[in-house]
């Protein structure tokens, strides 16, 4: 083709399209993004640093980083999972298609029905302790505040937990984007503050306004300061009795609250560095830890193109990426300022008091945003500031349903469940989904603040399966790496059409090969849960409650399949392929 | 006596998606098969000559090299499995092509019809001698044209502004018009003017309300099957998690006054879902052509006046 002089020849089009629905040349990654961060939670981070404190010989900022790079596995799998076959119902129509219905329903019933009602009385814990008792206190509401405490206290916030996520759920995606939106941008905010005022603030002035406040809150005619100091051995650790009780150090005293949780961390073991223990066998063993907050970036929403292409694998990638990043850095930004003013060892002190039983505020989990939010000796702007970076918090309580609702959904329509489990009213409410939420949550949330307290841990029976929270999911999660390992063989049509990198070694998909050290990783962590009783969960009443769950989502797809096939309708038809020659 | 139909939808120019639907009869046990519309391709992948037996082509941004005559035609079939239409030229057509977007049409059609002919010739070969009642019916992105291609199948019968019996009694009346989308499709038209043509469809039917089926592209408005990403129709981009109920006030207004037993629908295919409009049950079964997985429904009739029972299929 002639050109004239000086002009160029477009640069050729390696696609022409033509005028048909559907097509559409963009998609917000900001919403995507948005969902993974709230996903990767910073109030799970807080909870997750605090339960480092178990395990005092690994190095916390190490295990944070391991797992960190192992969860960019997962993003990929997922990733890769999400743009070859984006369907709603995620997990759940993977293992389904890839391997068998009965696998993907038991597996993701327990994974992603089942066990989030165990994470909302989780959820509810959570927020009592580390915002609303705090707020409480600043405000002089102690009876409130102790009464949160009890079981009941915890059981009612659990309901609170449960009408906010079903609420979520019937406003539907838009007005929750919207809502999550806010939410983000008010809780950073919050969370910027924080930062500038650790990073102007001494450490000795941190001290003296931790003491003040924890006076101001606990002290005087309140009698809820605890300062008894406690008997050390020449290394400095507490000394226990027969019984296993911290023993009292005559009638000493430590001069101020601050000076207690200095203590706490030195007598409880706490390494002077975040990173002490490098990565010795004992940062590997935190890793479940770690899990609990940072294994859920790809919680993240997809949405379907048409004319989609490798941009989809990579902006999926990266948005979960960045909700995984973001989180983790600011969690370490927050580590190194903590550890700056008032060293890594009395940090960890301030967690290790309430797991020990001893935090010197009445009992209390000294919440990070709240002794930040103490260096301003100001009740309005104390409450403002923990109120605004709880939305962290409440901005994520809608995913506890949303994700559920979806499963049920899919089930449903693979008639597992009955027809009327996708029924929707003519507002768009899933009413009898969120019956199947809402309810079981409640009876869990019971049994979560009512059952006996296990004499070891001091916690309800249920409170001490947290762990199978995270467990179960876990299981969840390496079913679908291992679908998205075999996907190149077992569903060969959809991993052909697919844009995913197709390259790889030796006739192995590169895909497969990372899909496959994800679930080495998966499997190492579910060997550490099954294997050492710090997780809470490697005992035969833990055992007993998975077995349950898992049973039941059997007992439940064996009643559909022989329902279905007496009805002449074979289950496993429903996601069998069609031949095509 | 109870029918069993298998509808599926949207399959847009996919090779594997015809092919599964075609098959589908027997892997479902299906007495009727249905397919709603869209049946056409969307993109034309230019398979550009590199010389020395090497061609290049790119899909879904990713650049493939292919370097012997197998490799083009493996390739090609991939191509079209996903939907598209694999053209092999040189770079001086691929410049022509880019430079002057008016020569596309002729284009488009011509691999539009290639395909359908050879569809048709597929369907036949397979359902020839079966008892197979096998209807299409073009969508709103289908051109006229292919419709006269559809009719000299000896095997399939062509659903558009056609009454077309079903066994036992039962009627199917099919138009793959829809309302009004941001993209100027061939077979689009305003709310009224839909509503006539669907309604002057309607009237011709003889059968009672409880056993007439309606394939109506368009999915009723404001229901679970017709949740679309919420667009900017001047940017055709999307609004972050925003979605907009994009059906047809005429197809609802059509089945709260037939009240038929049944109404098939396909045209958005994220919202896959079934839904009861009175004693109607609208089901729309999503479309997954991309992936080459054939979404679709079978649904049982049972022979008086009601649907037996229906499941939601992803083959």
């Amino acid at each position: 083709m002639a050109t004239n002089a000086g002009t160029q020849p477009p640069a050729e089009q390696t696609l022409f399209v033509r005028k048909a629905s559907g097509l559409i040349k963009g998609w917000s990654e900001g919403d995507g993004f948005r969902y993974s961060f709230f996903s990767v939670n910073l109030f799970l981070a807080i909870w997750s640093i605090s339960y480092a404190t178990f395990i005092p010989g690994g190095s916390l900022f190490w295990s944070i980083v391991i797992t960190a790079a192992f969860i960019v596995l997962e993003i990929i799998v997922y990733a890769g999972l999400i743009s070859a076959m984006p369907r709603a119902g995620g997990d759940y129509v993977w293992q389904t298609r890839i391997f068998h219905s009965a696998v993907g329903f038991v597996i993701c019933a327990v994974g992603w029905w089942f066990i989030l009602w165990l994470w909302t009385p989780i959820y509810a814990d959570m927020g009592v302790q580390t915002t609303v008792k705090p707020i409480f206190r600043i405000l002089g509401l102690n009876g409130a505040a102790d009464w949160l405490g009890s079981r009941t206290g915890i059981f009612v916030a659990s309901l609170v937990v449960i009408a906010i996520a079903s609420i979520l759920v019937a406003v539907g995606m838009k007005a929750y984007a919207k809502f999550q939106k806010w939410a983000m941008w008010i809780g950073l905010a919050g969370v910027l503050v924080c930062g500038i005022l650790l990073l102007v603030t001494s450490g000795n002035s941190f001290k003296e306004k931790f003491n003040a406040a924890a006076d101001k809150y606990y002290g005087g005619d309140k009698g809820m300061l605890n300062l008894q100091k406690y008997k050390t051995d020449a290394s400095g650790l507490f000394v226990y009795d027969d019984a296993g009780a911290l023993v009292n150090d005559g009638t000493q005293q430590y001069p101020g609250a601050f000076e207690a949780t200095e203590a706490i961390g030195a007598g409880t073991g706490m390494p002077t560095s975040t990173f002490a223990g490098g990565f010795s066998w004992a940062t590997w063993t935190l890793i479940p830890f770690m899990l609990f907050w940072m294994a859920w970036p790809n919680w993240g929403a997809t949405l379907y193109g048409e004319v989609r292409g490798a941009k989809d694998f990579r902006k999926n990638v990266y948005q979960m990426l960045g909700g995984l990043l973001v989180p983790t850095a600011i969690s370490l930004a927050f580590l190194g300022l903590m550890t700056w003013k008032v060293g890594y060892q009395a940090f960890m002190g301030t967690m290790a008091a309430f797991w020990w039983g001893i935090s010197p505020i009445g009992g209390d989990y000294i919440s990070p945003t709240a002794m930040i939010s103490w260096i301003v000796p100001n009740a309005a702007f104390q409450v403002i500031l923990v109120g605004a970076i709880s939305l962290l918090l409440f901005g994520w309580f809608g995913t506890l349903f949303l994700s559920s609702t979806r499963m049920i959904f899919a089930s449903a329509f693979d008639r597992i469940l009955p027809e009327s489990a996708a029924r929707v009213t003519s507002g768009g409410v899933p009413v009898v989904a969120l019956v199947l939420m809402t309810i079981p949550s409640i009876i869990m949330a019971a049994l979560y603040a009512y059952t006996p307290i296990d004499e070891g841990t001091g916690v309800t029976v249920v409170k001490l399966f947290t762990y199978d929270a995270t467990l179960a999911i876990i299981i969840m999660f390496l079913g679908s790496a291992l679908a998205f390992m075999v996907m190149r063989w077992r569903a060969k049509a959809i991993w052909d059409s697919s844009s995913l990198p197709k390259g790889g070694i030796a006739g192995i998909p590169w895909m497969s090969i990372i899909a496959a050290v994800y679930s080495a990783f998966l499997v190492f962590n579910l060997y550490l849960f099954i294997k050492d009783a710090i997780y809470g969960v490697n005992n035969s009443k833990s055992a007993i409650f998975m077995a349950v769950l898992y049973v039941a989502a059997l007992v439940i797809w064996l009643s559909a399949w022989v329902t279905r096939k007496r009805q002449g309708m074979e289950l496993e038809t429903v996601a069998k392929e069609i031949p095509v020659e | 006596m109870s029918v069993r139909l298998f509808f599926a939808t949207d399959v847009h120019g996919s090779e594997v998606c015809w092919r599964k639907f075609i098959n589908s009869a027997k892997h479902y046990e299906a007495d009727v098969l249905i397919l709603g519309g869209d049946m056409t391709g969307k993109a034309i992948v230019p398979i550009v000559d590199e010389g020395a037996g090497n061609w290049q082509y790119t899909m879904q941004d990713v650049p493939h090299t292919l370097r012997s005559e197998d490799e083009v035609v493996a390739n090609e079939r991939l191509i079209a499995d996903h939907g598209y239409y694999p053209i092999r030229m040189t770079h001086d057509q691929v410049q022509d092509l880019t430079a002057h977007p008016e020569k596309l049409d002729e284009l488009f059609e011509r691999e539009m019809r290639g395909t359908i002919e050879h569809w048709v010739q597929f369907a036949d070969e397979r359902l020839a001698g079966t008892k197979i009642q096998c209807i299409v019916c073009p969508g709103n992105d289908d051109a006229d044209d292919i419709d006269e291609i559809l009719a000299t199948s000896k095997t399939m019968t062509v659903g558009e502004g056609n009454v077309i019996d079903l066994p036992d009694g039962y009627q199917l009346v099919s138009s793959g018009w829809t309302n009004l989308t941001p993209w100027d499709t061939p077979r689009e038209e305003d709310e009224p003017a839909l509503k006539s043509r669907i309604l002057s469809v309607v009237a011709q039917a003889t059968a009672a309300p409880e056993r007439l089926v309606l394939g109506l592209h368009a999915p009723p408005f404001d229901t679970q099957l017709d949740v679309a990403p919420k667009i900017d129709w001047e940017s055709l981009t999307v609004k972050g998690q925003d979605t907009a109920h994009v059906g047809s006030t005429a197809v609802k207004e059509v089945i709260k006054e037939v009240q038929p037993l049944l109404a098939l629908h396909g045209h958005i295919h994220e919202s896959r879902a079934a839904e009861r409009i009175g004693r109607t049950l609208a089901i729309n079964p999503g479309s997954s052509y991309v992936e080459g997985t054939l979404s679709g429904v079978v649904v049982e009739l049972d022979g008086k006046s009601k649907v037996k029972r229906y499941r939601l299929t992803m083959g």
